[in-house]
Order: C-alpha cells, then structure tokens, then sequence
C-alpha cells in the first residue's frame, strides 16, 4: 500500500520496483494529487483509490487500511511513494511478522543506522522518537518511518485520527494500547534531492508534534 | 470583603462557560478530558477575578508586572483563550469530518469500479 501524493514524476518507478520484487497486490492510495499520480499508477498496474480532496498522509494510510479490512487482506505492507524506501526490504519485514510476535513491524532506518540520512533528518526523527517514546512503554528506534507492515490484527483494529505526518506516531502509541506489539526491522534508504523535497520541513514538524500532543492528550485513542 | 461588579460578572460567565463544558460533556459532545481541562480553566479565570490583589502581587513577583487593571486584563485574556480553544476544536471537528466524507468517497467509488469489473 503506497500512499500518494503528488508524486507523478516518481510512483510509477516505485510501483514498479515494488512489482519486480513479486509483489503484484499492490494498491496507491491517491490523497488528492494535483499531477498525474493516479494516471502514472494505473498504468504501472497498481489498483488506485483515491481522495477527491488532498487530506494528509496519515488520512490516506488509514484509508488503506481500512480497504485492506474490506478486502480481507492477511497483511499489508506500507512504503512510501518517494522512492526512499528499498521494496527489497519487505523481506526483512516478512521475516520480523513471520516470528509470530508482531502486530506491526516497522522498518527501521536507525537499528543499523543506513547510509546517507541527512543531518537534519537524523536530528528531526531524534526529537520525534523522543516525543513519541514518552507515550509509550517500549522504546522505538524510528517512530517516523513509513515503511511498515500489519497483520490482520492490526488492519482490524486500528482506526487513526490524524491527517498528517502524526499519524506515524500515532500508530505506535494507539497500536500499544490496544495491546498490539510492534516490532523493527532494519532497513536502507535512499534520500535523493527528490524526496528530500517530500516529507516533513520544519514548519510541518512542529505542526505534526502540536497535533500529536493535541490528540493523545486530549482524545480517547482507540 | 467589598466586591467590585467584574469580581461578581467574571464568577457567574465562568459559572456559565462550566456548565456549558459539563452539558457537553453529558450529551457526549466533549471528552472527559477536555471538560476537566476547560473546567479548570475557568475556575482559575474565575478565583483569579475574586482574589485580583492576592494573586496580581503572586503574579508581579513572578513576571514583574502589576496594575490595578490586572483584572481586566485577566478576564479578557480569559476571554481570548476561550474563544482560541473554541475555534481550534470546531476546526478540528470539521477537518475530521471532511476527511471521513473524503474517505467514504473513495472507498465507495473503488466499491463501485471494483463492483463493475
């Protein structure tokens, strides 16, 4: 499942890639992209669902789940549409669910720390990890990646209520009281000029943050 | 104790603002959470309004400010909060209720294609 949004010049590559790895169930949920993203995914042969209207990244994600609930899916994976992500990692994400322990995995950029994450990335996700931490019981290495993957335990119960970029965030906190266990794998990333356009500056960090705190403070997460 | 009219007007508006938080808390229009937290909030506008001296010479040592108009500036402060509060919640509540239409729709027209296939 590949959130979406805007990403015309870059989704059909990561469709694609994603498909030469084997994996052909693969749905584009288009948050309300301006571009030709829909178009681009279609013909890449993914399945695309889309919001009339731009509404966040964590809106789509949730939308994606909640089609993988419709559908009946066993698990889905999530990556993002910038092509950041390595699909051939989905490996590694397999192997961590196929423990039997996981609800959730997510796809770590800082157990082995991969190479090639700017400064400032490294810095923001420092700061999220530790917003994000002070929620939780556990202790995650990479609260912001959007690489992960769910059980149909997970895709059943999580129901998110942030639009934006909070909603990694969210996942892990609402998943462990709902006593969902979520676990890490190590991945690799590839920052390039393009995705480092994409994704969270600092004006949307400290929105994200704000909307975090205002949500788990002052609303029942379930 | 001599009460000035705002130590009586600021009392019985918070008095009000409360009960309306605790009816919105009853007809589940408000979490517990935020009730307390607005409750709370006017209460403090509220014994703020009652005791202005005690606690504008509390507050001058610990900001270094104090006037005899720190009353009003209290209740108006309290005012602009409330209403700050206000409108950031409705704000929100229409943004999750769009994003739930959003999502409705695009569930329903991949229904639909997926139905027609």
């Amino acid at each position: 499942m590949i959130p979406a949004y805007n990403e015309g010049p870059m989704i059909r590559e990561v469709v694609t890639h994603v498909r030469s790895c084997g994996y052909g169930n693969i749905v584009v949920v288009d948050d309300g992209s301006r571009d030709n993203t829909r178009q681009q995914a279609l013909e890449a042969g993914a399945r695309v669902i889309s919001h009339p209207i731009n509404r966040g990244a964590g809106a789509a994600s949730q939308t994606g789940i909640l089609y993988a609930r419709r559908q009946g899916f066993p698990y889905i994976i999530q990556l993002d549409a910038d092509g950041q992500h390595h699909p051939e990692d989905m490996e590694a994400l397999i192997a961590k669910m196929a423990e039997g322990r996981w609800d959730i995995v997510i796809g770590s950029r800082f157990i082995q720390m991969a190479d090639g994450i700017p400064p400032t990335r490294i810095a923001y996700n420092r700061i999220s990890n530790l917003l994000t931490n002070w929620f939780c019981h556990s202790s995650y290495s990479d609260s912001q990646s959007g690489f992960r993957m769910l059980n149909r335990r997970a895709i059943e119960n999580l129901n998110l209520g942030l639009d934006g970029f909070g909603y990694c965030s969210e996942m892990i906190v609402v998943a462990e009281r709902l006593g969902l266990s979520v676990g890490e794998a190590a991945i690799k990333v590839s920052y390039t000029e393009y995705s480092m356009s994409k994704g969270q500056d600092l004006h949307t960090g400290v929105n994200t943050a704000v909307n975090l705190i205002w949500k788990l403070i002052f609303h029942q997460t379930h | 104790m001599r009460l000035e009219i705002y130590q009586i007007v600021v009392p019985i508006v918070s008095a009000f603002f409360i009960w309306g938080l605790i009816g919105r808390f009853r007809r589940s229009k408000a979490s517990l959470q935020e009730a307390v937290a607005g409750s709370l909030f006017w209460v403090a506008v509220a014994v703020f309004a009652l005791f202005p001296d005690f606690f504008s010479r509390k507050l001058a040592r610990l900001f270094g400010i104090k006037s005899n108009i720190n009353a009003i500036i209290f209740f108006c402060l309290g005012l602009i909060f409330f209403f700050q509060y206000k409108l950031f919640f409705m704000i929100k509540k229409q943004q999750m209720a769009l994003t739930e239409l959003t999502r409705k729709i695009a569930l329903e027209q991949s229904r639909e294609k997926e139905a027609g296939q």
